[in-house]
């Protein structure tokens, strides 16, 4: 296993002029599981293909293990790749996609078949070794596709939305095998997708990437808890994170929004001392807005009320303004439509956002 | 009309046109088994009996062993090279960017709808230059540049559907390029290889522009050539004739009988939109 | 998303389609222009091109009467062959795709006369249309229509369409399989939606499933129209041009001022191959590009 930087990473595409990706810098530790988030076009996919050595470099510089692999082709810098349609050799069996890659490397047939048995027991492949490709279920090829990089023993492991060609209750599942298999095998593990339940479950760091720059990196519950800006808080968690146009006081010890006035304490007035002006978007997360009366709360006019069973989500307008937000609430709600309702902002899980910049103040 | 009568009219039209569709077959069929002068009391009657040794006659007494063997030989090796090479440039063509990449493949395809006669006294003046002339490594060459643009066509839009994440991971565990031909793109792409093996082979071996210009030896005919030629050695011998027919097209009817579903979506399948 | 290496390989690149390119470029490229510069000069053998500018060209358009004939042999075959295969097959094809008992049989059989070699299908016929015991007059005298027996290849007027029934004859059963498979692959809800509207079979036919095949049904005219100008084969086995030039195609024309008449001039069929060639590729591009423009189907 092994250590994998990432030094001010760039790719420009010589057709197009605009980059593709910039400055992506970021190191992953030895035996670490980083993912790389994003929406499509985001430059996730990008960035991973050139660890792989699939897209040339631009600028910056790539290491595993200290080693520079700017120049070095793909089949030299030992790492593995799963694609997200899985690449299995149509013509091949199962047995023989797992050995492809071992069979150009000099190795011993013996080797190559020990490596082969153990990846196949590993994942649950051993009555499927004779077996071709289209007479695999997806979750099957799926775990082709893992032991073709488990036979490599790569220092790095590089995942390409493996998951998203599986049904959802198929992805579940593999979700937990692959933290296992991390586990397991204690492997340095870069794994790119747009999902963010995968990125929440599975990763020890996230790294969000928005329009081919990073936007931050951190453990997925800081990240969650403290965004860097509005396009991560929104999107991370689901439902998204509210974010209501507010003012600030001109002692900046109250937040106006529409025509109600909470007033601040602790890291928010802080935050709202800094604040370059005095808009603002206030964020509260809808898990951490309660029914009933408390420290902070607002009056709100009910829009909608979704009962899911385990939770009803609600959707109001604060009074004084037509903006909407979300509300969590466990189980049942007893408000009904077009009536008032109190509510309760949890304010030390807000934040304010700057609509300039969109950072986090 | 009632439902019963209008399909019973449609049946008797159908097998009506059957028998004009097959009917000059199984005419040359019957006569390739009765003997010339069985023949010329009635040309219509039923091979009681059945003159079997006549196909040994043919072959063995005329030249026909001579004709059959000069098209295996020509077609065969023209098929093969044909194969190889245009899988080649249509794999290429259809996994790189390159500039000038579909200007070459417009090149090669437009030559699809060409006339033989465009390149026909040229290709003559060439072959005398270079002392292939009447010589059947000529005409196999000749044969090789003929298809080969019918076949890049198919196999490139073939080519083109396999999925680029195969190439990639073959890549990544340390294929060359020209492994990556060999091991994942030829494999795959089997089912219009045969295709194409069998389209040509067809169209080959039934070929006679080329084959009549090129070729004047006695010994080197290929088969088309060989069957006039033995029209005119034979002249009234109208059951001789049909002997050697049913010889001549005995290897398109055994491909027929095996591969016909194979075969009949080979050839229709450019035409249908 | 499509990931391009932006720096191909060229190595490889030039390694895969070198063989094909040195053969097109030797055996088709330049054949083509070595074609076109025959044109222009008086070639005969063991002497060098004798440069003639425009003389083969002028020669050939005002005063080849034999050559226009030719040409108008050719382009009525290739006009009336197509119509008779592609209308014929289309009836066949509806046929069989009315679920008709023996479909796959049928679609076997038909399809064979496409398989043969044109020297093979032209023996046959000459023996069908022999006067005295050919299978043809031997039916009509069968019918008791003894006055309308011909001398089919024999007759100035005759020879032409007897040649034009054997073309069609030959690529009905083609034309007919892929127009079975288009028809296959017509999506139903279209045609139960016609179920539904309350339309008689011949209002389906017409206003429905012939516009929904039309591409397909253009593309086959087309491909018969160029196949019809190319023919050589046939002629050369049946009739060999005669009687009187009535089946003297391009082709032949072309292939007996080349190699068969003792002028030795290669410089002048060379003209009227350039000529052909013009005509041919304005055909294709012409039809094609008026076709095209009525190609818009969505469903």
């Amino acid at each position: 296993m092994a250590t994998l930087t990432l030094d001010r990473l760039s790719k420009r595409y010589t057709s197009a002029q605009e980059v593709a990706v910039t400055d992506v810098s970021f190191t992953v530790a030895d035996g670490e599981f980083m993912v790389l988030l994003g929406p499509s076009g985001c430059g996730k996919s990008t960035t991973l293909r050139m660890v792989a050595g699939l897209e040339s470099i631009t600028s910056g510089t790539l290491l595993i293990d200290g080693a520079r692999m700017n120049d070095r082709p793909a089949k030299d810098r030992d790492i593995a790749m799963v694609f997200q349609s899985y690449a299995l050799y149509p013509h091949m069996t199962v047995y023989d996609n797992l050995a492809f890659g071992l069979r150009r490397r000099s190795m011993p047939g013996s080797e190559i078949a020990r490596r082969v048995r153990d990846a196949a027991s590993t994942l649950g492949l051993d009555p499927l070794l004779q077996r071709k490709p289209h007479a695999l279920s997806g979750g099957q090829r799926q775990r082709v596709a893992l032991g073709r990089a488990i036979v490599r023993d790569p220092k790095v492991f590089l995942f390409d939305e493996p998951l998203s060609n599986l049904d959802a209750a198929l992805r579940v599942g593999m979700r937990g095998e692959l933290s296992a298999l991390h586990r397991r095998l204690s492997a340095t593990m870069l794994y790119v997708t747009h999902d963010q339940v995968e990125a929440m479950t599975m990763g020890d760091r996230i790294c969000i990437m928005q329009g081919g720059n990073v936007a931050q990196i951190g453990a997925p519950l800081d990240v969650y808890a403290a965004p860097s800006n509005m396009f991560v808080a929104t999107f991370l968690g689901s439902p998204a994170m509210n974010l209501l146009p507010a003012k600030l006081g001109p002692n900046r010890d109250v937040l106006h929004i529409g025509s109600q006035a909470l007033r601040l304490s602790g890291p928010l007035a802080d935050a709202a001392v800094r604040a370059s002006s005095s808009d603002v978007l206030f964020g509260i997360r809808p898990e951490d807005v309660r029914s009933g009366s408390g420290n902070a709360t607002l009056r709100a006019c009910v829009l909608d009320v979704e009962p899911l069973g385990a939770e009803t989500i609600v959707r109001l307008a604060p009074e004084g303004t037509s903006a909407e937000m979300l509300m969590r609430v466990p189980r049942t709600f007893s408000g009904r439509p077009d009536e008032i309702a109190t509510i309760t902002i949890d304010l030390a899980a807000s934040h304010l956002f700057d609509p300039a910049s969109t950072r986090r103040i | 009309m009632p439902a019963i009568l209008t399909r019973a009219i449609v049946m008797l039209l159908l097998t009506g046109y059957t028998a004009f569709a097959a009917g000059p077959f199984v005419w040359a069929a019957m006569m390739s088994l009765r003997t010339t002068t069985e023949i010329s009391r009635n040309h219509f009657g039923l091979p009681f009996p059945p003159h079997w040794e006549k196909f040994g006659q043919a072959w063995f007494n005329s030249n026909y062993s001579v004709y059959f063997t000069n098209s295996a030989y020509v077609v065969a090796t023209a098929v093969l090279v044909l194969t190889i090479v245009g899988a080649m440039a249509a794999h290429c063509l259809s996994r790189y960017r390159f500039r000038g990449n579909r200007f070459i493949y417009f090149l090669i395809f437009s030559a699809i709808i060409f006339p033989p006669q465009i390149t026909i006294i040229a290709l003559f003046q060439t072959l005398v230059t270079y002392g292939l002339y009447n010589n059947l490594a000529g005409l196999t060459l000749v044969y090789i540049a003929l298809q080969l643009p019918l076949t890049v066509y198919i196999l490139e839009s073939f080519f083109a559907r396999i999925p680029s994440d195969l190439f990639d991971a073959a890549r990544m565990d340390g294929y060359s390029e020209w492994a990556i031909f060999w091991k994942v793109s030829l494999p795959i792409a089997l089912p219009a290889l045969a295709t194409t093996v069998i389209l040509n082979t067809i169209l080959l071996w039934n070929e006679f522009l080329y084959a009549v210009v090129l070729i004047t030896d006695e010994a080197k005919r290929t088969l088309p050539l060989g069957i006039q030629r033995f029209m005119g050695d034979q002249l009234e011998d109208v059951g001789m004739i049909a002997t050697g027919l049913m010889i001549a097209i005995i290897p398109i009817v055994l491909i027929y009988a095996f591969f016909s579903e194979k075969l009949i979506q080979g050839m229709t399948a450019g035409a249908v939109k | 998303m499509n990931h391009t290496a932006e720096r191909p390989p060229w190595a490889a690149i030039i390694a895969f389609l070198l063989p094909a390119l040195v053969i097109y470029t030797a055996l088709t490229a330049y054949p083509v222009v070595r074609t076109f510069w025959n044109s222009l000069h008086k070639v005969l053998p063991n002497r060098p091109d004798e440069f003639v500018g425009l003389t083969n060209y002028a020669t050939l358009l005002f005063t080849d009467d034999i050559f226009w004939r030719s040409v108008r042999n050719t382009l009525v075959w290739s006009v009336a062959s197509p119509l008779f295969e592609v209308g014929i097959a289309l009836l066949l094809a509806l046929a069989l795709y009315a679920k008709v008992p023996g479909a796959r049989f049928f679609r076997i059989a038909w399809f064979t006369p496409v398989l043969m070699s044109y020297v093979v299908v032209g023996i046959l016929w000459v023996w069908i249309y022999n006067y005295d015991w050919g299978a043809a007059n031997a039916s009509l005298r069968f019918l008791g229509l003894e006055s309308l027996t011909r001398a089919w290849l024999g007759n100035p007027q005759t020879a032409l369409p007897a040649l034009i029934l054997i073309t069609s004859w030959m690529w009905t059963g083609f034309n007919m399989v892929v127009l079975l498979a288009a028809l296959h692959s017509l999506p139903s809800e279209v045609i139960e939606a016609a179920e539904l509207d309350n339309c008689g079979w011949s209002a389906k036919l017409w206003h429905v499933i012939i516009p929904l095949i039309k591409p397909t049904l253009l593309n086959l005219l087309v491909l018969s129209f160029i196949g019809k100008m190319k023919i050589f084969d046939l002629v050369w086995i049946t009739t060999k041009g005669g009687p009187l030039w009535s089946t003297e195609t391009v082709s032949t024309y072309l292939y007996k001022r080349a190699f068969e008449w003792s002028t030795f001039d290669l410089g002048y069929p060379s003209t009227i191959a350039a000529v052909w060639f013009v005509i041919i590729m304005g055909c294709v591009l012409g039809l094609t590009r008026l076709l095209r423009s009525r190609d818009r189907l969505e469903y």
